[in-house]
Formats: structure tokens, sequence, C-alpha cells
């Protein structure tokens, strides 16, 4: 019976009524450190050199009390007992996460007594931290430019969506920008695909270091195109910030000598600003004022607002 | 059924009341922060007649709690509550440390422990008042629909009669409805107004 209670891959230790301990395993033991020749017959709470959680001893007090079984969960109490993962290295052993269940039981002498069952689940919090740290992964990936590293696409479509309602609901403004580089396929053409990769990075890095509101995001749209999208700005200062995205592109000085316009990587911005509602679309708007900046020579920006009504008071 | 009066619903409400109040202050002890638990109202009914409206089921799922019990007399006691509140509840009971999301491989065990929590301090109340002792059994967690709850407590022919505490649970501002049930036998549900009339008589 004394082989199979320390050969027990738990802990497992039995108080009289007065909490004093009638058996201690091996492998309680060896996680407290303390020997079974010292624990026996001692108050529980005296025999660890640390101080036992009170709610265990509130537990335990009344199980010895009610006869009624207890459980304590890893989740609310994490490590009531003094107990030690024991690592064969030289590193300080680290506290135990613990669950823990306390029964009654009948002593051969007909006393009262507690069982206390205790199981080791640094195993499982260990596996569920693994997880949760692969799962996080996983989601920056899934939403991450790979080459870019700003969002991708897929969140850029999810994102517009909640922005748009958000702003329709609580009657914002929302900014939408477009961008391009400009000739960007003479530029992949002569310079080739890895130098091509690189000017979007560069483009990337120069529109996102633009932001500083947590509120806005820049995302790739497609091949050298990118979105930005952001909340509450008038008109007026949307058109500055289009510049000021132009001329941080511009400002890089990346020669491209099949350029049209100036011999250097330049984009086009198109932005369009609005409370959404019903039936208008921000982001076509955006597009098409994109395409105006491409049509009027590139390097520039176009502001349109989102209504008609908008449109005719700023002309 | 029809011995059961007034009274003996007053007396059995007072007696869960300070079950309640001893579940509070153990769980306030857990959390840090202050619990309230009420029992607005008892109900003793056939099981054959206890519908969704009884226990206040609607859709979605619901945690239950059980642990078998026995002494002078026996029965079944299981917790309710909606499973989304009862995540929100170990979620809170939690703080900080980890999110919903989170919780999956620790809920099950939480959600033991909470029900073990107010069932002991249920029993136990019964066992100091009524001058008895109970044992019971570990409780088990499991999670099923309102249809499964209602379908198992019909069909319970042993324990034809079941008796229905609503409860309210306020952790941290929030509120929490849930039901802790009663699955007795005939002989139990005797046994058990017998005490409360042990009880009434000591009293007046």
């Amino acid at each position: 019976m004394n082989d199979i209670c320390n050969t027990l891959n738990l802990g497992v230790c039995a108080v009289d009524a007065e909490g004093k301990v009638l058996l201690w395993n091996d492998w309680i033991a060896k996680h407290s450190g303390v020997k079974e020749t010292d624990a026996l017959n001692k108050p529980l709470e005296q025999i660890f050199s640390e101080p036992v959680s009170p709610s265990f001893l509130a537990a335990l007090k009344n199980t010895l009390t009610y006869r009624l079984p207890v459980v304590l969960s890893t989740a609310l109490h994490r490590s009531p007992l003094p107990l030690h993962n024991v690592s064969g290295t030289n590193q300080q052993p680290s506290r135990m996460y613990q669950s823990i269940t306390i029964t009654p039981i009948q002593s051969q002498r007909d006393e009262s007594c507690c069982l206390i069952q205790v199981t080791d689940s640094s195993t499982s919090i260990k596996r569920e931290k693994m997880l949760r740290a692969h799962s996080e992964i996983l989601k920056k990936e899934a939403t991450t430019d790979g080459l870019t590293d700003i969002c991708n696409r897929r969140f850029f479509d999810a994102h517009y969506e909640m922005a748009v309602a958000d702003a329709k609901r609580q009657k914002y403004p929302l900014s939408i920008f477009m961008i391009d580089i400009d000739f960007f396929k003479s530029y992949n053409d002569y310079y080739g695909h890895v130098a091509g990769d690189d000017v979007i990075k560069r483009v990337a890095d120069a529109l996102k270091s633009q932001l500083s509101r947590a509120t806005d995001i820049v995302a790739r749209y497609g091949g050298e195109e990118f979105v930005l999208v952001m909340p509450n700005l008038p008109q007026q200062v949307a058109k500055q910030f289009a510049e000021k995205l132009r001329s941080a592109v511009f400002n890089l000085a990346m020669p491209h000598i099949k350029s049209q316009t100036l011999k250097q990587i330049t984009i086009s911005v198109g932005v369009c600003t609005g409370i959404p509602e019903n039936d208008n679309n921000l982001l076509n708007k955006a597009d098409t004022a994109l395409y105006q900046a491409k049509v009027k020579g590139r390097n520039q920006c176009v502001c349109l607002p989102l209504s008609e009504a908008e449109e005719y008071l700023e002309q | 059924m029809n011995n059961l009066s007034d009274l003996h619903i007053d007396a059995l409400a007072e007696v869960f009341s300070i079950g309640a109040g001893r579940a509070a202050l153990s769980l306030s002890e857990i959390v840090g922060d202050e619990v309230r638990i009420s029992v607005p109202s008892i109900q003793v009914i056939n099981s054959k007649d206890i519908n969704s409206a009884t226990l206040l089921l609607n859709d979605g799922r619901f945690g239950a709690v059980s642990q078998y019990f026995s002494g002078p007399f026996n029965a079944e006691a299981v917790l309710l509550f909606a499973e989304d509140q009862a995540l929100k509840i170990v979620g809170d009971m939690m703080g900080s440390q980890m999110s919903i999301e989170e919780l999956a491989e620790f809920e099950h065990e939480a959600m033991c422990e909470l029900g073990n929590i107010i069932l002991n301090a249920c029993l136990s109340a019964m066992a100091d008042i009524f001058e008895f002792t109970l044992e019971s059994s570990l409780p088990d967690y499991t999670v099923a629909s309102a249809d499964e709850i209602l379908h198992r407590l019909k069909t319970n022919s042993n324990q034809p009669y079941v008796m229905v505490l609503h409860i309210d649970l306020t952790i941290e501002k929030r509120h929490t409805a849930g039901n802790l049930v009663f699955l007795l036998s005939s002989s139990s549900l005797d046994s058990l107004i017998s005490h409360v009339d042990q009880f009434l008589g000591k009293i007046s």
C-alpha cells in the first residue's frame, strides 16, 4: 500500500482532525523538500518554510468541519502550497502550479481526517502558453504583408468595413488615401524585381513613419499600391497630410531613370474624405482621385470630398 | 408536496440565504473584492412540471456543476449558469491574469471550484441548522443545452421532485443569475420536510 502511494505521480497527503500530517508520499516530499520523517505528526501549515495560502487553510478547515470535498483550481489559486518543480540543473526551482482536491476520509480508528491530492498543472499551463504564442504568431502572419511588414489586404478589407461602420454611426469624417508608385513597372523592368521589392519596402516604411495615431493604418493594397485609413480628419488636414506623404517618398530620393516625371521614385495620392452615408463609396472615390492625380502628371495629390454637394461648395 | 407550507419555504429560504452569505464570503476572499449572492426565490415542484420558464432558461448553452450528496436525505445538487455568463464570472474571478480566450484549459476546473464553493456553502448551512452531517461527491462540470438539462430533470424517475433556488450573483459589479437545483426522491423530500419541522419546532 505504501509502495503504491509512493509510486503515484501526484502528491498525496492525509491529515487528522487537528490538521496533523498522517501520510506524506514521496512525490510531495520531493517537491516540498520536506522528508516524510520531518512531516509526520506535525501541523501541515508548520511543515513548510514558506506560508501556505489562506484559501487552502480555509478549505482544509471546511472539509474537516463539514466533511464536504473541496476543489482548488489552478485558475483561481495558482500555487497554494509551497511546492516546486525540481529541475536537474542548478537553476532556482520554480514554484509549481497546482490543482488540489481535499476529500474527507475515515481513519481506521474512525476519526475524521482528510485526504489531500495535489497534481502539477505546470505542463498544461506550458502547453496553453505555447499554443497561445503560436496563435499570436499565426494571427500576425495572417494580417501582415510579408514583404513590407505593414498590414495586408485581408486586414485592410476587415478594418475598412469596421472603420466605415464606426464613422457612419458616430458621424465623423473618414479619409481614405490611395497611393500608387509612379512608373513602377518600368522601374521593375529596368532595375529588376529585387530592386523593385526594395522600393516597395522603402515606400511602405516612409508612409508608415508618417502615422502617429493608433487609429490610423497603412496597408499594402496590391502590387505597388497602398491604402491609408484615417478617421476624424477635416478635409483640409487630409489634403495637407496627403502632401506630407508625397514629400516623404520624394525625399527618399531613390533614382528612377526610366521615370517620365523626375528621374526618381515618386508617388501619386488620391484622397477622399467624408462622413460615410448609404450609397457612397469612399474607396471608389479615393481611387477616382488617384486616377486624376495620375492624369494630371503624377507626383501629386488630388483630394475629393465624398458627396457631390460638398464638391460644388469646394469649387 | 401538499405538506410543504409557506412556513417550510420561508425556513428553507433562511437556510439558503445563510449558505449564500458563506459562499459570498469565500468567493470574496478569492476575488479580493466584494461578492454578493442572494437567493430571491425557492420553489419545490414535481419534476414533470418543470420547464424552461421555471429555470429561466433561454437558448444557448449552460454550464452545470453537480454534486451527489447523501446523509439523512440524498439528492443531486446542480448549479446552472448560462455558459457565456459562467465564463465571464470565472474571468472576473481570475482578474486580468488571463483573457476569456485563454480560459479554455482552466474553465472546467475553475467552474467546478465556483460551483463547489456555492454548493458546499449551502450544504454546510443545512448541516449546521438542521444539525446533521452530509457527505458529498466531488463536483462534476458539464456543458449542456436547455433542452438537454430539462430532459435530464424530467426523466429522472428516482427523484421526482426538484427544489429550485434562483440565485443572483454579483462579482465586481457584474450581475449573473443562475439556478441551484436539488433533485430529490419522495422519501428524501419527506426527510427534508421533517428536518425543517424539527427546526421550526425548536424556534417556535
